[in-house]
Parts: C-alpha cells; structure tokens; sequence
C-alpha cells in the first residue's frame, strides 16, 4: 500500500518537476529572443541618430561656407550624378544618331549635326559642374559661427545617445533581473521537488525493470508475427547510453521490424521494450502509443524520406516541434500572445538547428525538389528539435553518393558528441557501419547471430555465413 | 517640411507593416461589403447584387470549414449539404418556433455539430478515401431523409421559414428594410470571424499537423501528432462551420427546404474548394463566387443560360474539368501565376524600350 502510494507520488512530482523545468527553458530562451531583439533596436536607433547627425552638420557647413571632407564629399557625389545623367543624355543622342544614320542619304549633314550636338551637352555638362562649384565654394566663411553651433549639434545628439544606451541598458538589466529571479524562483521548486522525488525514489526503490548500469534501450525476447511469418524471433539486446548501435543484416532480416515494433508502429506479438528515460525513470515501451514515443525522448527517420512537402524546411522542423508547443487548441484558435512567444522561441531554435547542420539557406525552401542528400539531411535535423534521448536512423545512407555519406558519418559523430543522444541505425552500407559504430548487432530472419564490436563481428562466422552463404 | 516629409515616410513604414498583416485584407474586404450595402441604401445596385453577396458570403463560410477538411486535412466528405441543411433547421425551429434566445441557439447548434463531427471522425478512423467520401454521402442522405420525415422539427415538404429573429433584446421582422440591413452586418461579422478563425488554425501547430496528417501519416505520428485527434478535430471544425452557415443562411433566405439539402448541394461546395484552390482564403471565396454567385448575378440574365438551366451545371462541370486539368491548385494559382508573368513581362519591356532610347550596352 505505502509502496502504491509513493509510485503515485513519483508520478505526480515527476508531472510536476517536468512543468516546471520546461516553464524555466521557455522563460530562459525567450529572455534570450527578447534581449537580442531590444539589442538590435536601440542600435537601429543610435544608427539612426549618427545619420541625422552627419545630414545637419553637412548642412551647418554649407550654409557657412566651410570646406572640409564633408562637403568635398558632398559636391563630389553631386558632380557625379550630373556626369552620370549626361552621360545617358549622350547615349541617347548617339542611338538616335545610329537609327536614322540607317535611313539617311547625306550622312555628312547628319555627323555634323551630331558634333555640334555632342558639344552642347559637354559644355552644359562642364557649365553646371562649375556652377556647382562656385554655387558651394564659398560665400562667407564664418569659421567661429560654425564651429559653435556644429559643437551644440553634437553634444545635444551625444546626450541623445546617452540617454537612448543609458536607458536600453536599464530595461535590459531590469528585464534580465526579472527573469534571473524568476528563473532562480523556479529552480529552487525545481529543486524542492527533485530532492523530494530522490529521496522517494530511494526509499521505494522504483522499478527500473531490471535494467543495467549505462544500458537505455533493452529488448527482451521481441517477436514480430506477421500471419504464419515470424519476421522478429525472439530478439533480445541491450543498447547502452551514448553509444552509436548498429542493426545489421541481410535483406529481409526484420531490421526494420525491429524498428517499428520500438517505435510503435507494429505492436509486437511478444517480448518487453524498456527505455531509461531519464535518471529515475525507466518506461516500459509497450504501454505507450506510437504519438507518445516522441515524449519519452525517442525519435525516428525514415528509410525513405517523410517530409511534409507542403511546408517550407523551417516548418517542417516546426511540426517536429509540435509537442513542444503547450498553447490549447482555443489559445491557438485566438492567436494568444503566449502562442505567439512560443513559436518566436522555437523559431529561433529551429533556426540554429538549420544553421548547426549547414541547412539554413533552405530555411523557406519547399522540400519538393530539392537533393536527396539534403532531404535526407532535413530530417536528420527534425529530429534534433525535441532534444531527444535516442534517435532511430532508418538506413540514413541509402541513397546517397560516397561523398555524402562521408558527410553523414562526420554529422552523426558530431551529434553524438555535442547534443549527448544516443544513435540507433539500420544501415546496409558497411562501411559506415563499420567506421562509426561502437556496437553492432548482426541478425538473420529475425534472429540475432552476433552482437559486438565492429571487428569482432566481421571476424564472426556466422555473420560471414549469413551474408555469403555457407561454405 | 522635413517634419511633414518625416511623418509621412513614418506612417507610410506603419502601414505597410499593418498591410501585411492577414487580417488587414479580411477587414478590407468586409469593409468593401459594406461599402455595397451603403450603396445599395443610397439606389446605386440592385438588390440581386446583394444577394449574391450574402450567399457568396454564407457559403464562404462553409467552404472555408470544408477546405480545412479537405485541404488540410486531406479528408473527403460529401455530407456537408446535411449539416448546412441542421443548422438552417436548429436556428428555424428552437429560435423561430420553440423561442430559445439567438445565443442559446447558436450554442445549441454548435453543440450539435460537436456531436455530428465526433460520430463522423469515428468513422473515418477505420476508413480512408473514396469509401469516407460514400460513407459521408450516406450520411448527408441520411439527414436529407430525416429532415423530410420528421415534420414537426423541420416542416416536412412545406420547409420551415423564419419570421423574425430577436439579438441583443431587439425584434426584427422579415419585409422590415432594417431585417435586411442587419441580417447583411451579421453575415459580413460571421465571414469575417470564420476568415480570421481560418486563418489562426492554418498558421498554428494545429494547421501544421493537419497538414502533416495529410502528408505523411506515419511522420506525423513519429513527431507526436495523434491522428485520433486531428481527425476528429477536423470533422468537427467542418462540421460547426457548416452548421453556423446553415444558421445563416435561413436568416438571409427566411426560408429552409428539406429537399434542398441535396448532394448536389455537397458537391457544390466540393467544386468550390477545388476550383479556388483548397489552401487559400481568397482562392476559396473566389470559388465560391464562380460556382454559386455567378449563377445567382450573371448567368441568370443571359437568355442563353437562363432558358436551359441545366446549361449552368454543365458550366460549371466544364470549370472544374479545366481547373482540374491545369490548375491543380487552383484559379488563385493561376492568379498568382500570371501576376508573376505580368511582372517578368513588364520588366522586358522596359529592358526594350531601354535599349531602344539608349543603344545597346556593349557600345
């Protein structure tokens, strides 16, 4: 009975530690979008302001008469763009000229006349760029005038500036201390709970369902029927955290069974799925539906690719995103602002996501017609959206050209390495295999021939007879 | 003057941004409906034109909810003319008759929607396809017979026709140039909520997952979509937008038919979607306008099409056989299509008449 009621308590706490850990992430990478974005503004601003700045002292110094880098700037650019309009003033004379040079008989007329024309325009052009210059080069030159009042311009946009940064900087520091408080609020219940849900979790010493040390995935004697055919027979290995597990084996072998019956999609005839979902948390996979995989941290991609071909790649990732949005269909059918909030922070994520994996010039592509490797790539990225625990690969080779797949073996290290998931792939080309997997399991008709490391597979008897055929 | 050029390069900023915003081109154009009632009260259009207004309006409504089906969700169904038909009969008779407050019925006939959307969702759980499409077609049938038989709800072959509504504590009573008037503002907010509604779903995590459900069903699921809910929601969306155009509708008309309520009704609505284009608002009012306005406000007025009416059916089995053919997507993927090439041939002209005024650029 104590032992029920402490089971129920762990479930609860864990319900709640679970809101408030994903409230803290939320607060924290909207502070983040939001500092970034107020950042951005008062620059904009102070930008702003410099322009304004530079426009009224070059104003100052024409009105004086003053000659300095400013106005030499100044009467230059508009030297420019007379020269510029005369010069298609010529190109157009000259094309008339060669239109009717076609028609007419007496073409020496016509020459002269087109000298003489092409004269006009030089000695207009030269005209107005001296009267340009004896327009701005001087009528009085007040030095001291200028100077005091170009001294006033600047202090009054100085303080200006001041004012803008001083009090950007204060709302920033209120905003970020807002948050920090309230982050640190959440933490200290977060911590509250943990302690409460350690300390119970020792007590009842809760079922880890007899799973090793280190070990996130276990199967136990998985069988897939399908009618009279045993696709999966008895299957049983464990996967241990952090590792790259490779599923190998001839066609037909149930490789991809296997993975459906993880993943929920086939409900397995027999056997036990157990996955660490976390520290305290070991879940029993066959009680969970296959949309409920994605929340105990496994996600899948597929051995030919699914993507939703309708929406751009940066939606795509988003409808990964989709348990992570937690507005209510009302919230989302008035356009809340927390709605709002969210889909800018995990717009942001999704983003760096795209950026992480060379992606983001696709960023408002639509996935229709763009390369294999790319889509392949796509939903490679999808999967890293909810900060999974393990992720299935479906054959992510198949397809693709040498240089890609080199590609592809680097990104699977790297997301191994840096987001600390574990890899779990089905894969037909062994030289991948062989060069980034740490184990490799090896199955023939549903049954496990071999389990270990890549080179004590290869060395494997029954794996060589399996794939060549026996002696 | 450089204040006056400020402020007006500022409101020009403004209002490009708040003229992006979708709902700006919903306003405006509930605001161009408006504009045509003002101008009707002044005698500059005839009442027809009117009409067509209020039916394209009403029947947006329902299309609006049968594309989030069918678009989005990639369900078909053909029993929308039933639950139009219910919500013309829920608002005659508990309003008309039994007297329940205009609110109370809306409620009512919302809940009843719910109801209708869940039963047909559960169905289509098991069922996918062409066998949906008949399954529904069934059901509308099934409702069409109902309506016809049950004659103390819904009048049997005499219809049931609305008299007067009460909102807001005022009575209006059908000939009243006001019942008109206020009918006409109601059915400009309703479209403009259903849009804005439309909208919101299309471009939240629900719009995607419908999509995504469309898609790929198995990687909707692998990214936590559950198929349950997303069907039953998009059953149930369709199915309260029809039902709300159904309320409308014997508001505008005064009057509901049970016959009426037909497959051809159904199919109508379908034609519609597809023919504007199943994922765009515009494209869906657009649609609407060419499969029921045009009959109502021009094809009526030509000898040629109103003397053989079945000409018009045949008009409209033409379009949609051509828009099906080379528009996949839709006429407002033709539009968008040839406002591109309007602007590419634009762009060569002006490179022509450039190199005509100034000779060629190597020289």
């Amino acid at each position: 009975m104590a032992k029920m009621i402490n089971n129920l308590l762990i479930k609860v706490y864990q319900r709640i530690l679970i809101h408030i850990e994903d409230k803290a992430k939320f607060k924290k990478d909207y502070a983040e979008v939001v500092i970034a974005r107020r950042k951005s503004r008062t620059e904009k601003r102070v930008d702003n302001l410099k322009e304004n700045l530079n426009k009224e002292i070059l104003a100052k110094a024409l009105k004086y008469g003053i000659q300095n880098d400013l106005t030499e700037t100044f009467i230059n650019e508009k030297i420019k763009k007379t020269e510029e309009r005369f010069y298609w003033k010529k190109r157009a004379l000259k094309a008339s000229f060669s239109r009717e040079l076609e028609k007419a008989q007496d073409k020496t007329i016509l020459e002269n006349e087109f000298n003489e024309k092409s004269l006009i325009l030089d000695n207009e052009l030269n005209q107005e760029i001296n009267d340009l210059r004896t327009r701005y080069a001087n009528t009085l030159d007040n030095q001291e005038q200028y100077s005091l009042e170009v001294k006033t311009i600047e202090n009054k946009t100085a303080e200006k500036i001041k004012k803008i940064e001083r009090k950007s900087v204060d709302n920033l520091e209120d905003y970020q201390e807002k948050t920090d408080n309230k982050l640190k609020r959440l933490e200290k219940q977060a911590a509250l709970f943990r302690d409460k849900l350690f300390s119970l979790a020792d007590q009842t010493n809760i079922k880890d369902y007899g799973l090793e040390e280190g070990v996130i995935l276990k199967l136990d004697n998985l069988t897939m029927r399908f009618g009279g055919l045993v696709a999966v027979d008895h299957l049983s290995f464990d996967v241990k955290e952090g590792e790259i597990f490779g599923l190998i084996g001839p066609n037909g072998a149930g490789k991809t069974t296997v993975f459906n019956c993880i993943t929920k999609f086939y409900k397995p005839s027999e056997g036990k799925m157990y996955f660490r979902k976390n520290k305290i948390d070991t879940v029993f996979l066959n009680d969970y539906k296959v949309h409920q995989i994605i929340k105990q941290g496994i996600v899948r991609t597929f051995q030919n690719v699914e993507l939703i071909w309708e929406l751009s790649v940066i939606d795509n990732l988003l409808v990964a995103a989709h348990t992570l949005f937690k507005t209510g269909f009302f919230g989302q059918l008035l356009h809340t602002r927390k709605l709002h909030q969210e889909e800018l922070v995990l717009r942001k994520k999704a983003e760096n996501v795209l950026l992480k994996m060379g992606l983001y010039a696709y960023k408002d592509s639509y996935p229709l017609g763009l390369p294999y490797g790319i889509l392949k790539k796509i939903e490679l990225a999808r999967t890293l959206m909810v900060e999974p625990k393990m992720i299935i690969l479906d054959e992510p080779a198949a397809g693709l050209n040498d240089a890609e797949t080199l590609e592809l073996a680097k990104i699977i290290k790297m997301i191994r390495d840096e987001e600390k998931v574990t890899i779990f792939l089905v894969e037909h080309d062994m030289g991948l295999v062989m060069d980034i997997c740490d184990t490799v399991c090896a199955i023939s008709f549903g049954k496990k021939l071999a389990i270990g490391t890549p080179k004590e597979i290869q060395e494997n008897k029954l794996v060589r007879d399996a794939y060549l055929g026996e002696e | 003057m450089m204040k006056l050029k400020n402020i007006l390069a500022n409101f020009k900023k403004q209002f490009s941004s708040i003229s992006k915003h979708p709902y700006f081109g919903f306003i405006v154009l509930g605001l161009v409906f408006l504009f045509a009632l003002l101008l009707r009260n002044m005698g500059l259009l005839t009442i027809s034109v009117i009409n067509t207004f209020t039916l394209v309006m009403i029947y947006s409504v329902v299309a609006m909810g049968f594309s989030l089906l069918l678009g989005f969700g990639g369900l078909a169904s053909l029993g929308t003319a039933g639950l139009v038909g219910l919500g013309s009969f829920i608002m005659g008779y508990m309003h008309g008759k039994a007297g329940i407050s205009f609110t109370a019925t809306i409620a009512i006939a919302i809940g009843v929607a719910l109801v209708v959307g869940l039963l047909v969702g559960f169905i289509s759980l098991r069922i996918e396809g062409m066998y949906l499409a008949i399954i529904t077609l069934g059901l509308g049938e099934m409702l069409r017979q109902f309506f016809i038989s049950y004659d103390t709800f819904t009048g049997g072959f005499t219809g049931t026709s609305l008299r007067s509504f009460k909102i807001f504590g005022k009575l209006f009573e059908s000939g009243n140039a006001n019942y008109f008037n206020t009918v006409y503002i109601i059915v400009i907010i309703c479209f403009i909520l259903a849009m804005v509604a439309t909208i919101n779903i299309i471009k939240s995590p629900t719009g995607r997952a419908l999509l995504s459900m469309k898609n790929s069903e198995s990687a909707a699921q692998s990214m936590g979509i559950s198929i349950i809910k997303y069907r039953l929601l998009a059953f149930v969306l369709s199915s309260v937008f029809a039902v709300l155009g159904g309320a409308l509708y014997i508001l505008h008309t005064k009057f509901s038919y049970p016959p009426q309520w037909n497959l051809s009704y159904s199919l109508d609505i379908l034609a519609a979607v597809i023919v504007g284009g199943a994922q765009s608002i515009y494209g869906i009012i657009i649609g609407v306008f060419l499969i029921f306005g045009l009959k109502v406000s021009v094809l009526n007025y030509i000898p040629f099409f109103s003397n053989n009416p079945a000409l018009i059916v045949i008009f409209n089995g033409v379009l949609i056989v051509l828009v099906v053919m080379f528009y996949p997507g839709g006429l407002i993927r033709l539009l968008q299509t040839s406002w591109y090439k309007l602007k590419i041939k634009l762009a060569k002209l002006k490179m022509k008449w450039r190199t005509y005024r100034y000779g060629k650029d190597d020289q």
